[in-house]
């Protein structure tokens, strides 16, 4: 292992230097100006995580290429010993393989599920009787700020941007992604954040802990431990524009021939939209944080009243990115469903074009109407109206959903196995969330509820019973593909059952003492809560264990599950028409797409049809010529 | 199907209505929402319960039989009047609902000519992690404003709250009332409840605001017309007479570390009979102190930060929420408490 | 094409993938970047709108006042360092190799011109972020664009070497094409903030 080679063992050189500069910077810069100390601590700290973890990807060689392209030095072809995973050691190296990419993504996140959940359970336990008993006030509030941060944007976010790293290029017939580099960058950004948040538990004044909001100004005069936060979602925030950017250009460029915009699987849509979404609004988080690290480190105003700051001007532009984000959560789940639906259900999706549409309307909606998070915080009066109707009227595209996937299991023949009874799940959960959504887009009531466990209530029906959901079932699905085994059915059906029943009776209640007057974010809380706590939390420990059960089988299935056919499902989409797991360059011939992905009952109907070598040569894409240049 | 839908829905419904989740609704507003959170939950507990039933029976009816294995649906792909039809209904519903808000939203914020004649205005100052109420002189009657910890007010009558806050955001909410709103530095935000109950109710900061947010808590009491005017007197006039004896002076403080200072919510002290938890054990950290040490204690907590504790949590003004004379008798109290 | 074919001999590489669409992936990938740095600059000018706009303070702030004069001498220099970039790119697709070096050492030198005059506006100018709002939103947009300009001058350092090292030609040009795009933008860019900024 030598340092002087792309690997962790330079990365970790590469972090060293990193401090190393940081010191040095911090130093020099403060002598110059004759400040003492000459060494300040948080100064140090706030350059060294930027430093360190641009020496991290650095050092992993995720930017060699374009190094050497940089200086106009001869690049090395690529001659794809890089494609493919031969080892496990594989998953540890920057790889441009879009295949093994997904799974390192997915894996990667999973891990942090179990993290995110671990911290979840932490704040059950406090939770479990009045007063405090294992954590003092500070540092719950760290463990529910670390919870939230790490589930949004190193689990849901990442998850699933890796499912549709693995599977989008095989649906559209591409044999990569567009930009294969990147995409190895955006994963490796996404380590890094994960471990800035970890670390922020080292700081001294204990991890950052004012929610994964961070509203202003307590932000800005929270202990170091805050700035874990604010840089470590720079680079997740990075990450998640880079890899959007990446389908983009994928979905637009690279699509097999014959397949119109309307032949596209939903999912293909759903990443489409979604990634639509990251570009436009996550460089506004990445602003929001920018403003709380430039007030922080170099005494700006933003948020200092005294001075002219506003604070409410956090929460606009924090909304502004993070109420898009819930549907950057959500729309893939959809995408995914909508595969399994038609496939276990045996039928074509119903509306199919209303499908796509909807999705774009969710898009478009999702930008005008932010504020309902700030019904309470004081904003001008007049926007409450117009994005309390905005806001209520995404009811309608996403009704349209929930109710075209009714008519599509409709008189189909159900195959209820994992991925089904999860997605089943999903849409009976996720119908709830989004009810008690529009019940808290009516402002009076939204008033009442605001930040109490309604929210809360609401925020997992959404993210566990809506996202999560969609997760477990397309990690299912698509097991077969990815590892080229079988998952265990038995299993698979004990972790649906008690993770579906235990979630419930941890996160209904929760509606019902949020309206009785439960604030959330409270490490202690009135007597009168004591009895449905104590019920929540032990409900919550089940759904910790029931997780194990899904962990169990994962880890079994992988290293010994049956060997898994090309086509379990008898599905007609590209990914499934190659063997599982698909041959290193996904296709020996890109296919050409002749119908619809979800012809199912249609009398000998086709997907695609891989045609041989000539394929390239004579099937002209439809609506699209090649391009020159 | 259709009938097992109908009933899962009157179920649902009767559920959501008749067990009274609602805190005891103690103002006219509460009121309001509650009625909105009735209609709310009558519209949509259908909408579950259809889905439900729709999935249920699909699973039921369609479920794969053995040796359909490899059997396929009807290959329908859609079927416009069906699609209409679910994409108006629920945007009439919505709209509908929208609406209706709209008018609650009036009516929990707007008072009557007649209201706003009599309306009592009264300053909410919020601060890691207590609040502060200021009363205007001209209800008070005493020589200033008076500003106190302990919030106290007259049944039947229009309040209209200036909230504004020292530091960070917080959010003064008393789930009774039904109504909140953040407290915002660098800005006044206001509302108004109409308390229509006699009672003491929790007094709640809703937004995060650093460690000591779960403890921010405080009382309201809502008393009779007459009871209020005679809280007004007790409270413009000196804590103690003046010359009182050390008796009366200690009787004095420890009403005040019950009550107005509110001390107790944080502080354990055996004598005056409270269990706070947040700030240290003051039979303990007390014993043997001096009265000036005491004093500066209270006055200027963050000059000596006791053990195991964190810096800013105790609020640091007491000195303008307490009267001189309440302060001498709070800290003359504190001092023989310990002396015992 | 011929690569297609190529590869289809010898299975060592990837299937060469469809072409869906006439836009050119690099470019399109550039300009969604484009769109996402758009939103960057929008949430400061977000910023920009509640500090001057919505608290409705004085701009700028009293006793301060800003160079319009030396920036909008800045903001010339800066433009005309588009069109150099321009006339490179022609000249990179004329095959004209002088014009490649002279345009693109002409728009890098004409970019750090501009950035060094800024920075040197920031010392003179007399306030500091710390003093007001209004300070920290001037300095918040206008360093932001100045980051970009640096991000800029690197892209076309880079370019700079790769076009003495005698890359490009008439058909090989995206290397100085995209960057060039990015530059563009960065014009762009400016000419809204000192309008927002020094002039309104
Ligand atoms: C996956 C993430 C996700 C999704 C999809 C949603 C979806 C929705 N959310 Fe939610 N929301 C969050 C995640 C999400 N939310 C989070 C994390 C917070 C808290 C942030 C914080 O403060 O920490 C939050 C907070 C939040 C608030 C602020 C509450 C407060 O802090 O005071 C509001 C208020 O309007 C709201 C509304 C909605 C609405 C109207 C939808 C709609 O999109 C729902 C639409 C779906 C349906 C309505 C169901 C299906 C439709 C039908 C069956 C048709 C018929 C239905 C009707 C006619 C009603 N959400
Ligand atoms: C995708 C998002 C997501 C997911 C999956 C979860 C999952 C869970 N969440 Fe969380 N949560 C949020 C997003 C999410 N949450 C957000 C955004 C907030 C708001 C934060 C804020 O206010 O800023 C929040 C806040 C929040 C609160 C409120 C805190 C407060 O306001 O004071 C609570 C309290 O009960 C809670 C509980 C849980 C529980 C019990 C789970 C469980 O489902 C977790 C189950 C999973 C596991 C347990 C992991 C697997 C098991 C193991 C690792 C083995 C160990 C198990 C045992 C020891 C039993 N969450
Ligand atoms: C919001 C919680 C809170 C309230 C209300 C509060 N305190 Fe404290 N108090 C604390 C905490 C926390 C400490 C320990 C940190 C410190 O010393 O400042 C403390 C410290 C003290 C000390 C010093 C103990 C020592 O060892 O030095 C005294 C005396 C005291 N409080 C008295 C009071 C009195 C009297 C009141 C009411 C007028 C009061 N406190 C109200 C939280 C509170
Ligand atoms: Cu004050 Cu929470
Ligand atoms: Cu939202």
């Amino acid at each position: 292992m030598s340092l002087r080679a792309p690997g962790l063992p330079r990365a970790g050189l590469g972090v060293a230097l990193g401090i190393g500069l940081a010191y040095a910077l911090v130093g020099g810069i403060r002598a110059a100006y004759g400040w003492d100390p000459v060494i300040d601590g948080d100064a140090v700290l706030q350059v060294a995580l930027i430093a360190a973890g641009l020496g991290f990807l650095i050092g992993l060689g995720a930017f060699d290429y374009w190094f050497r392209w940089a200086i106009g030095a001869p690049t090395v072809p690529e001659d794809h010993s890089g494609h493919g995973a031969h080892s496990w050691k594989d998953y540890f190296r920057v790889n441009t393989d879009h295949k093994v990419i997904g799974v390192q993504y997915v894996v990667h996140s999973f891990v942090f599920l179990l993290i995110g959940g671990m911290f979840a359970m932490l704040v059950r336990a406090e939770l479990a009787q009045p007063g405090m008993q294992f954590v003092n006030p500070n540092a719950y509030n760290g463990l529910f700020s670390v919870h939230a941060s790490i589930l949004i944007f190193l689990f849901i976010i990442p998850v699933f941007a890796g499912l549709a790293n693995y599977v989008l290029p095989l649906m559209i017939g591409a044999p990569d992604m567009a930009f294969p580099r990147l995409n190895a960058l955006s994963f490796w950004m996404l380590p890094v954040a994960g471990i800035m948040f970890l670390l922020s538990f080292l700081a001294p004044g204990g991890s950052f802990s004012t929610g994964w909001t961070a509203y202003a100004p307590l932000s800005t005069d929270a202990p170091i431990g805050q700035v874990f936060f604010t840089i470590g979602v720079q680079f997740a925030g990075a990450s998640s524009i880079a890899t959007a950017l990446n389908f983009l250009v994928t979905i637009i460029t690279m699509r097999a021939p014959g397949m119109s915009f309307f032949r596209m699987p939903l999912l293909v849509w759903a990443n489409f939209s979604t990634s639509l979404l990251v570009v436009i609004a996550t460089p506004f988080i990445a602003a929001s944080q920018f403003f709380v690290l430039l007030d922080r480190a170099l005494g700006f105003n933003f948020f200092d009243v005294t001075r002219g700051g506003d604070v409410l001007m956090y929460q606009h532009v924090f909304w502004f990115y993070s109420h898009p984000a819930v549907y950057i959560m959500m729309l893939p789940g959809f995408g995914i469903v909508s595969e399994i639906l038609a496939v276990k259900a045996r039928k074509p999706i119903f509306g199919y074009r209303m499908m796509a549409f909807s999705l774009l309307a969710i898009v478009v909606l999702g930008f005008t109407v932010w504020a309902h998070h700030m019904f309470v915080s004081g904003m001008q009066e007049w926007i409450r109206v117009p994005m309390m109707i905005t806001t209520a009227v995404i009811a309608v595209p996403t009704g349209i959903k929930i109710f075209s996937w009714l008519a599509t299991l409709w008189r189909g023949v159900l195959h209820l196995d994992t991925p089904m009874l999860f997605a089943l799940g999903f849409l009976t959960m996720f119908t709830l969330g989004g009810i008690s959504g529009v019940m808290l887009a009516m402002i009076p009531f939204d008033i009442h509820v605001s930040d109490t466990y309604f929210i809360v209530a609401h925020i997992h029906y959404v993210l566990f019973g809506g996202s999560l959901f969609t997760i477990f079932a397309g990690v299912y699905y698509w097991f077969p593909k990815m590892t080229g085994r079988m998952y265990d059915e038995r299993l698979g059906k004990w972790h649906f059952w008690t993770t579906f029943i235990a979630f419930n009776c941890t996160f209904a209640p929760m509606h019902l003492i949020g309206i009785e007057g439960m604030p959330r974010r409270v490490a202690d809380y009135a007597d009168q809560f004591a009895g449905w706590n104590l019920f929540i939390s032990i409900a919550s420990f089940v759904v910790g264990l029931s997780t194990l059960i899904f962990v169990y089988n994962i880890v079994i299935s992988w290293r010994a599950g049956v060997r898994a056919p090309a086509n379990p499902w008898r599905a007609l989409t590209l990914e499934w028409q190659v063997s599982s797991p698909p041959p290193i360059f996904n296709f020996d011939t890109v296919p050409t797409v002749v119908g619809g992905p979800y012809e199912y009952g249609v009398p000998g109907a086709v997907h695609g049809v891989f045609k041989g070598a000539e394929v390239k040569t004579t099937a002209a894409p439809s609506g699209a010529a090649p391009a020159g240049d | 199907m259709v009938l097992g839908g109908l009933v899962a829905s009157a179920i649902g419904i009767v559920l959501g209505l008749a067990i009274d989740w609602f805190p005891t609704i103690t103002s006219a507003q509460a009121d309001q929402v509650e009625t909105l959170y009735d209609v709310l939950v009558i519209a949509s507990v259908p909408i579950f319960v259809l889905v439900m039933t729709v999935v249920i029976s699909a699973v039921i009816r369609f479920r794969m039989r053995p040796g359909q294995e490899n059997e396929d649906g009807p290959p329908i792909h859609g079927n416009t009047t069906l699609e209409v039809i679910w994409t108006v209904l629920p945007a009439l519903l919505i709209l509908g609902l929208c609406a209706y808000s709209y008018v609650v939203l009036q009516d929990v914020e707007d008072v009557s000519a007649s209201e706003a004649a009599k309306e009592l205005n009264i300053g909410v100052t919020g601060q890691q992690f207590a609040w502060t109420f200021t009363y205007p002189q001209e209800v008070s009657g005493g020589d200033k404003p008076l500003s106190t910890t302990e919030l106290v007010l007259p049944i039947d009558r229009s309040v209209k709250f200036d909230i504004q806050s020292k530091d960070v955001i917080h959010d003064f909410w008393v789930p009774d009332f039904s109504m909140k709103i953040d407290a915002v530095p660098g800005i006044t935000t206001h509302y108004r409840v109409t308390p229509e109950r006699l009672g003491t109710y929790p007094i709640v900061c809703a937004e995060l605001c650093g460690l000591g947010h779960s403890v921010m808590r405080n009382r309201v009491r809502v008393v009779s017309e007459q009871d209020f005017q005679a809280w007004l007197q007790e409270q413009s006039k000196p804590a103690a007479p003046e010359n009182a004896s050390p008796a009366q002076l200690a009787a004095a403080g420890k009403q005040i570390f019950t009550g107005t200072a509110g001390c107790g919510g944080c502080h354990t002290l055996a004598d005056a009979g409270t269990t706070g938890q947040i700030g240290p054990d003051l039979d303990q950290v007390l014993k043997g102190a001096s009265e000036e040490e005491i004093r500066t204690d209270i006055v200027d907590p963050n000059q000596t930060i006791a053990k195991g504790y964190g810096p800013d949590v105790m609020p640091g003004n007491f000195e303008q929420t307490l009267s001189p004379s309440e302060l001498d008798a709070l800290v003359a109290y504190l001092e023989e408490a310990a002396a015992r | 094409m011929e690569a297609g074919a190529l590869t289809l001999h010898d299975h060592h590489g990837p299937p060469p993938a469809n072409r869906s669409s006439r836009v050119d992936p690099q470019t399109l990938g550039m300009l969604l970047f484009i769109i996402s740095e758009v939103m960057v600059f929008g949430a400061f000018f977000t910023a920009y709108f509640f500090i001057r706009v919505v608290a409705g303070d004085q701009w700028p702030a009293e006793g301060t006042e800003l160079p319009k004069l030396i920036a909008g001498v800045n903001t010339a220099i800066l433009l005309s360092s588009s069109l150099t970039m321009h006339w490179t790119v022609m000249a990179a697709k004329a095959g004209n190799r002088f014009g490649m070096k002279a345009g693109i050492l002409a728009t890098t030198l004409l970019g750090a011109t501009f950035l060094f005059v800024q920075i040197n506006e920031y010392v003179h100018i007399g306030f500091a972020p710390s003093d007001t709002a209004q300070g920290s939103i001037f300095y918040g947009l206008t360093g932001l664009h100045g980051a970009h300009v640096f991000i800029g001058l690197m892209l076309l350092t880079f370019v700079t070497i790769r076009v003495f090292r005698g890359h490009f030609s008439p058909e090989h040009h995206h290397g100085i094409e995209i960057p060039g795009i990015y530059w563009h933008f960065v014009d762009i860019m400016w000419v809204i903030v000192y309008s927002t900024v020094y002039l309104l």
